[in-house]
């Protein structure tokens, strides 16, 4: 089984390469890959597990698609340049503080929903625009950004990869609140004095900046941008806190009905043609990540079934245990990349049992692992959360470039995962019930 | 210009027959039936809507098989299928429904305890469809499932899962998973209704005592065990002794009191019985399995989870070359679906006489194949031929 599982993802890998080299389109390469692996492995042309890996991470797709229908519709209605100015005009002398602020509200969305990218998709947007008013390079924002929704992901009360190995370790969800909290106040300090030390030469004076800024639409006021904001809020707390008495209405419902309650407070809300043009816009925007993540799902199933993913996952978990450590920073944050969430339960779980069989403390571990698995949604073949920060930051420059750009917080916040990994019973005490 | 659009169409009709192929194979494991034929001690079907009608005509209603010998004695009640990627459980079940001897007291099975899960595979996993078990007048195909409740019938999740009535937060995709479900709401999603309507089950009928036949991967240090609630502590203590001494090797856990949502758990503390969860080791869902085949889920052999237990790393027996020997003499080469059918077998059997022996006010006299017949002559001896049995005693689920 090993020549034979071997060959096969050496013969994926070489036509993912070819593919890619020839068609420069990853998503079109991952779906002719798995189809040539599926076709090797001796499945045949495999109809029902292509269209079953497609339906793998739906959710995730029609979730960044409304978050992104609502905050262009927000947009549109011309809040989101009322907030900037409102930003850009309380803040402009106080760096410090409106970095620290706006690291708050970046971890805000994904805190609670346990998604990055939500964080992006909802004040992602708006940060960057403060940001590049205020004269940060694009690289400076895309870290800060890119950092933040990563840290947003996974601060409590929702962090998923916790969530995923507890859930698969049979212990509850309990515990995690202080030893996540304590390495995100690090990771965020470094991360804002990296951004704020930053040079700013370009920065123009606040005069400039409010005479750039588009002048809010009249009868704009703060009702109207703060509603639709304030009813996502409360959702997301109702869902959290009454759950058990409203129906599940899940985010893609949810930011639909924000999408709605902003329409309602432009003047033309009626103008149906004007909204109908932002939804094709956003399904233009929207739609390579939408192929990312459809065809992310078919090359999952496809290694699943060929025992390609097995293969990665039992030659992890056997590695020698310093191997682990040093190869952690690599392996976890690339099955992020390739497996999204999975990796929490594909390389996470048995380092937990693995971790536990040794007398270590399981709640750091994990604690620690959430901290290395987002470190890949950067990275191939997903590049989810990358992705998403060079469209919202309008980044310009090459993908790698973007990933130098983040390197150095991004090697912080591996650094910081990997010494909870390493010392896993010395912070114990981080672990308060 | 004009190509991008030929192409864009040519994607649109290459996604919509892929689309259409799959979809067939989807409707068809969807309304895919089992076979079961029970046994002449069997006395009356009913579906589980009967205790919550609010199920009725939805994919959460299931069939209950009842076993009544007349006679005053315990109760009772086998879940199969609470997580229908383990479909050995339903196999377990039937093997019960087809065999058993009520001579006192009354039996309850119910071998998809979530039906809507067992219609659709598990997502990003890749299962196969089905699997047969071979028996002497052919073969019997049964459905591969998926861990929790179809999303046809039960969706959106959440992006966290509140589990009623304690309020501890789990995964998002546990409020489709009926073992994180109990004990339930008559209001809540379908999930949490199914646990709910088992809840009134087992409440209403005075079940003494439980079981949710379940199977793990060999890295979960729970695979090969007995999870007790701590009132059925003893039971299980007494089974797992008898068992590993005179027939397989079985550990014993107690259920986690801060663990919300299983059935050991929360049975065992909103109803008298005697709560027990049984898993048996399953290499097809290991996170390090390699391929995702039918021979995986009926022989259980596989080089990349022998490598898992060459270096420690699993918690039960498993050698797929030697194998290993049982206390009965049998030499068990992977984890074969003939010993882990035979496990909840003697497992069930072994705790009843113990409840017997420590509540003799409950005695409940059942008889039914238990391991060593199993692995003497197979799984599929004791599943009968539908076409030559009584049409009346002849199921489909």
């Amino acid at each position: 089984m090993y020549l034979q599982t071997t060959i096969i993802a050496i013969v994926m890998v070489a036509t993912f390469a070819l593919a890619s080299w020839k068609l420069k389109s990853p998503e079109i390469s991952m779906v002719i890959t798995a189809i040539v692996g599926a076709l090797v492995g001796g499945f045949g042309f495999p109809s029902r597990l292509l269209v079953e890996g497609m339906f793998t991470y739906f959710d995730v797709g029609l979730i960044f698609l409304t978050a992104s229908i609502f905050i262009n519709i927000y947009s549109e209605t011309g809040a989101m340049n009322a907030l900037v100015r409102w930003i850009v005009k309380q803040f402009y002398d106080k760096k410090w503080l409106m970095l620290i602020l706006l690291g708050i509200l970046l971890i805000i969305p994904g805190a609670l929903t346990g998604a990055g990218s939500v964080s992006i998709f909802v004040v992602g947007g708006l940060v960057s625009s403060v940001m590049n008013y205020m004269g940060f390079s694009k690289k400076r924002i895309a870290a800060f950004i890119y950092l933040f929704a990563m840290l947003a992901a996974v601060a409590p009360p929702i962090n998923l990869w916790a969530m995923l190995m507890a859930a698969q370790a049979n212990m509850p969800y309990v515990g995690f609140g202080v030893v996540l909290i304590v390495p995100i106040i690090i990771i965020a300090a470094f991360t804002i004095l990296y951004t704020g030390l930053s040079k700013t030469p370009g920065r123009k004076t606040k005069t400039e900046i409010l005479e750039e800024l588009p002048q809010p639409p009249a009868g704009m006021n703060w009702f109207k941008i703060l509603v639709p904001f304030g009813v996502l809020l409360v959702l997301i707390l109702l869902m959290q806190y009454a759950t058990f008495y409203i129906p599940v209405l899940g985010l893609p419902l949810t930011f639909m009905i924000c999408a709605f309650i902003s329409m309602g407070m432009d003047k033309d809300r009626w103008k149906v043609k004007k909204w109908y043009n932002v939804m094709v816009k956003t399904v233009d925007q929207v739609f390579p990540l939408l192929g990312t993540v459809i065809s992310v799902g078919v090359l999952v199933n496809i290694m699943t079934a060929t025992g390609v993913k097995g293969l990665l996952a039992i030659t992890f978990i056997t590695l020698p245990m310093a191997f682990i450590y040093i190869t952690a920073l690599i392996f976890a944050p690339f099955a992020q990349g390739s497996l999204s969430y999975g990796s929490a339960i594909i390389l996470g779980t048995p380092i937990i049992f693995l971790f536990n069989s040794m007398g270590l403390n399981v709640t750091v571990t994990a604690a620690a692992l959430s901290f290395l698995f987002p470190l890949g949604d950067c990275l191939p073949p997903s590049r989810i959360v990358g992705r998403l920060t060079i469209e919202t930051v309008g980044y310009e420059g090459s993908y790698m470039s973007f990933l130098k750009a983040i390197a150095i917080p991004w090697l912080f916040m591996g650094a910081i995962g990997l010494l909870m990994l390493l010392f896993p019973n010395q912070l114990r005490f981080l672990v308060v019930y | 210009m004009k190509n991008s659009v030929y192409l864009k169409i040519l994607f649109l009709v290459l996604s919509g027959i892929l689309g259409i192929l799959g979809g067939i194979e989807f409707v068809e494991l969807r309304n895919y039936k089992e076979t079961v034929v029970v046994s002449e001690d069997f006395t009356e079907m009913i579906m589980l809507s009967e205790y919550l009608p609010s199920l009725k005509g939805t994919w959460g209603d299931t069939p209950i098989y009842i076993y009544d010998s007349g006679v005053p004695g315990g109760s009772m009640l086998i879940l199969g299928g609470t997580h229908p990627y383990e479909p050995i459980t339903t196999v377990a079940a039937y093997v019960v429904m087809e065999n058993i001897k009520v001579e006192s007291g009354k039996v309850y099975v119910i071998p998809h305890a979530n039906m809507s899960a067992s219609t659709l595979g598990m997502l990003g996993n890749a299962y196969p469809k089905y699997f047969s078990v071979e028996t002497p007048w052919g073969s019997q195909k049964y459905r591969i499932g998926d861990r929790g409740t179809n999303p046809l019938d039960q969706w959106p999740d959440p992006y966290t899962y509140i589990h009623y009535p304690s309020g501890q937060n789990l995964a998002y995709q546990d409020i489709r998973n009926l073992n994180r479900t109990f004990p339930g709401r008559a209001n809540g999603t379908l999930t949490e209704r199914i646990s709910f309507a088992i809840m009134e089950l087992i409440r209403n009928e005075d079940i003494d005592i439980f079981f949710d036949y379940h199977e793990a991967s060999l890295m979960y240090p729970v695979v090969s065990t007995y999870v007790a609630h701590d009132d059925a502590m003893d039971i299980g203590m007494m089974a797992a002794m008898m068992l590993s001494a005179t027939q397989f090797p079985m550990k014993i856990e107690a259920s986690p009191k801060n663990l919300k949502g299983l059935t050991h758990r929360e049975v065992g503390d909103f109803s008298d019985a005697l709560a027990l969860l049984m898993e048996t080791p399953e290499p097809f869902i290991d996170r390090v399995a390699g391929r995702m085949t039918e021979e995986l889920m009926v022989d259980g052999i596989d080089e990349f989870v022998q490598t898992a237990a060459e270096k420690g790393l699993v918690y039960c027996d498993y050698d797929i070359k030697e194998g290993f020997t049982d206390p009965l003499g049998n030499v068990i080469i992977g984890a074969p679906l003939d010993y882990r059918v035979g496990r909840h077998l003697s497992g069930t059997l072994e705790a009843v006489n113990w409840m017997n022996m420590f509540f003799p006010e409950k005695a409940l006299v059942v008889s039914f194949p238990g391991y060593a017949e199993v692995m003497e002559n197979g799984t599929g001896y004791y599943l009968h031929d539908p076409s030559k049995a009584d049409p009346s005693r002849v199921f489909k689920n």
